[in-house]
């Protein structure tokens, strides 16, 4: 039984809030420097993020006259906590802790409620451009959530194949064993697995919810100072989370031994600059193009992934 | 390979009063005020002209609209030049059924001189603010601000 | 209020403003934040709303219909925040004096409702966008 003050320890500071937090405003610097240097250019100094959001921790709060105040408020904290219990449960998982709580199903549940404080706390701006961002969000997480969630089946399955106890195939850890990429299905799975986060954060090209030109700001709006900032943090720290998600599952997770932190890291970079390559590289997609690329392009791939999958499985065929 | 208007716009030599070249590829042609419309419609529809713009002007005893063609295989332009004598309330035919690439300045013009475009399908207010006075027109010669 | 003016000077995310211009100066404004000049070095990044934007950059005379948009803009916009204004028009109305659709210089509408707005002025017709760098950073470094 591990004490309150031990858990809001892990849960606020290592390796929680914090901890992820100073992880994922360096990812955010990478990912905009690493954009800069392929456009040939100098990019902002490391400490960029960190002055962004602590620049709109002092501007003025505005709540716009007709919006719901309450939800308003409260979507921001909402999307937060809920990435930072994702990334909590997803660290305790890769760097083998004990008495930790959370399996695949509760990372998942959990990773899709910042995106649904965005369409909360846009719903509740009270501007036709936040409800157009919030339509086109609900959309896309309609598109992506289907493809993520088969790329997980594949995973189980594979974990199932090589040998997990039965009850134990949700458990992270032996997903992590598994090694699930070095399998056809498993490299299907995990490159759509791969396109299903970018769309979660909010990447070009799938930031159709945000897009500043179209929408002039479309799902955050209205939102300013403090608040603002916090969606900068949920913006870090998913930027750790779910890649780490996919470490997890796909990856083969940190794995043990002397150089499991550098090779977890090395592996955490690796998405990052898989991430940065398909942002520079595309130009963003409307909804409906979006959605159909994840129903009609994902998902049978998916399909024939899992039919692969559970083949292996049956014929004991193992790269399949 | 030139082009001769003389020619072309014989078929309304009648509704015409001159037509003039003023120099090589620039073509003027002088209408009265009623005769607008049938004048631009065989330019357009017959002769294949292409519309360029309208230009209102405010001599100091009439207005005057001249209505811009152009000629591309020869890039000539050719100009109709009308004359509305009424200062009081003016008006004038507008080639906009025929033509809708001339609906929105012909609503510049209205807006800016008050010669009123009869037949124009959107008479409404281009580019003057939404609280200026009404009845007030800022290019004409005796606006004071 | 030392680290809120620290911070503000080295992450700046500007809007753009029309209010009434040739497009000249904005088409000077929109080629500035392409990445040939790189403004991200210095924090400043385009958004598209008002409300998220600590700079103001104004282009235009301020025209009878858009100067009270532009004026709910201002009032819009977080404060702190800065003003711009980029081009000779927003400067002081430019060849535009006494026009009929010219509803006083850009600086006067925001100080009615603002007066202790901070303005900052970036004349030439259009200004290149070296010389709205160098002016963002100078109004910067002396803020």
């Amino acid at each position: 039984m591990t004490g309150i003050a031990e858990n809001v320890f892990r849960l606020l500071v290592f390796p929680g809030l914090v901890f992820t937090l100073v992880i994922g405003m360096f990812g955010c610097w990478v990912l905009r420097k690493v954009s800069a240097l392929i456009q040939w250019r100098v990019g902002p100094p490391w400490y960029q993020p960190w002055v962004d959001v602590l620049k709109l921790a002092g501007k003025e709060l505005l709540i716009p006259e007709q919006a719901n105040a309450v939800v308003f408020l409260a979507a921001p904290v909402v999307g937060l906590a809920a990435a930072v219990l994702v990334s909590t449960v997803l660290w305790n998982a890769l760097l083998g802790r004990h008495a930790y709580v959370g399996d695949l199903i509760v990372v998942l549940y959990l990773s899709v409620i910042p995106s649904l404080a965005l369409i909360m706390g846009s719903s509740a701006s009270a501007s036709p451009h936040a409800a157009i961002g919030a339509s086109r969000e609900m959309k896309l997480i309609l598109s992506y959530e289907l493809p993520m969630a088969a790329a997980m089946v594949v995973a189980l399955i594979k974990a199932a194949a090589s040998g997990s106890p039965s009850g134990q195939v949700l458990d992270l850890s032996s997903l992590s064993a598994a090694k699930v990429i070095w399998s056809i299905s498993g490299f299907m799975a995990f490159l759509v697995s791969l396109l299903c986060i970018h769309a979660k954060l909010g990447l070009v090209p799938f930031d159709i919810a945000e897009s500043e030109t179209e929408l002039a700001g479309g799902i955050l709006i209205e939102y300013s100072g403090i608040l603002m900032g916090i969606w900068r943090l949920v913006q870090a720290v998913l930027l750790v989370a779910l890649p780490l998600l996919l470490i997890a599952v796909f990856l083969g997770g940190f794995g043990t031994g002397r150089w499991a932190i550098l090779a977890g890291f090395g592996k955490l970079v690796l998405l990052w600059v898989l991430l940065i390559l398909i942002k520079n590289t595309n130009p963003r997609v409307r909804i409906d193009q979006a959605m159909r690329f994840f129903w009609f392009v994902c998902t049978p791939a998916l399909v024939i992934a899992v039919i692969l999958a559970i083949l292996g499985r049956f014929y004991g065929i193992g790269w399949l | 390979m030139e082009l001769d208007l003389q020619i072309v716009a014989s078929p309304i030599n009648g509704m015409i009063t001159s037509v003039r070249a003023i120099r090589p590829r620039r073509w003027f042609i002088d209408c009265p005020a009623e005769n607008v419309a049938a004048v631009c419609r065989f330019l357009f529809d017959q002769a294949k002209l292409r519309f360029v713009i309208s230009t209102g002007i405010d001599a100091e005893d009439c207005f005057e609209v001249l209505h811009h063609f152009c000629h591309d295989p020869t890039g000539s332009f050719v100009t109709v030049k009308v004359s509305i004598p009424d200062r009081t309330s003016p008006q004038l035919d507008s080639i906009t059924p025929f033509i809708p690439a001339a609906e929105w300045i012909e609503r510049e013009i209205q807006d800016l001189f008050g010669i009123r475009f009869k037949g124009h399908p959107n008479p409404k207010r281009l580019i003057l603010a939404d609280d200026w006075p009404e009845g007030l027109y800022p290019l004409r010669k005796d606006y004071r601000p | 209020m030392g680290w809120r003016l620290w911070s503000l000077k080295r992450s700046v995310w500007v809007y753009h403003v029309n209010a009434g211009a040739c497009n000249n100066c904005d088409i000077e404004v929109v080629d500035l934040l392409t990445p040939r000049f790189d403004v991200e070095r210095f924090g400043i990044r385009l958004v598209g709303s008002p409300r998220q934007a600590d700079a103001l950059l104004v282009t235009g005379v301020g025209t009878r219909q858009a100067i009270k948009r532009l004026q709910d803009a201002y009032i819009q916009t977080a404060k702190p925040c800065l003003v711009f204004c980029i081009g000779a028009c927003a400067c002081g109305c430019g060849i535009f004096e006494g026009a009929y659709h010219v509803s006083g210089p850009v600086d006067q509408a925001i100080k009615s409702i603002d007066p202790d707005a901070i303005i900052a002025y970036v004349p030439g017709c259009p200004p290149k966008p070296e010389a709205i760098v160098s002016g963002v950073v100078k109004a910067l470094s002396v803020v």
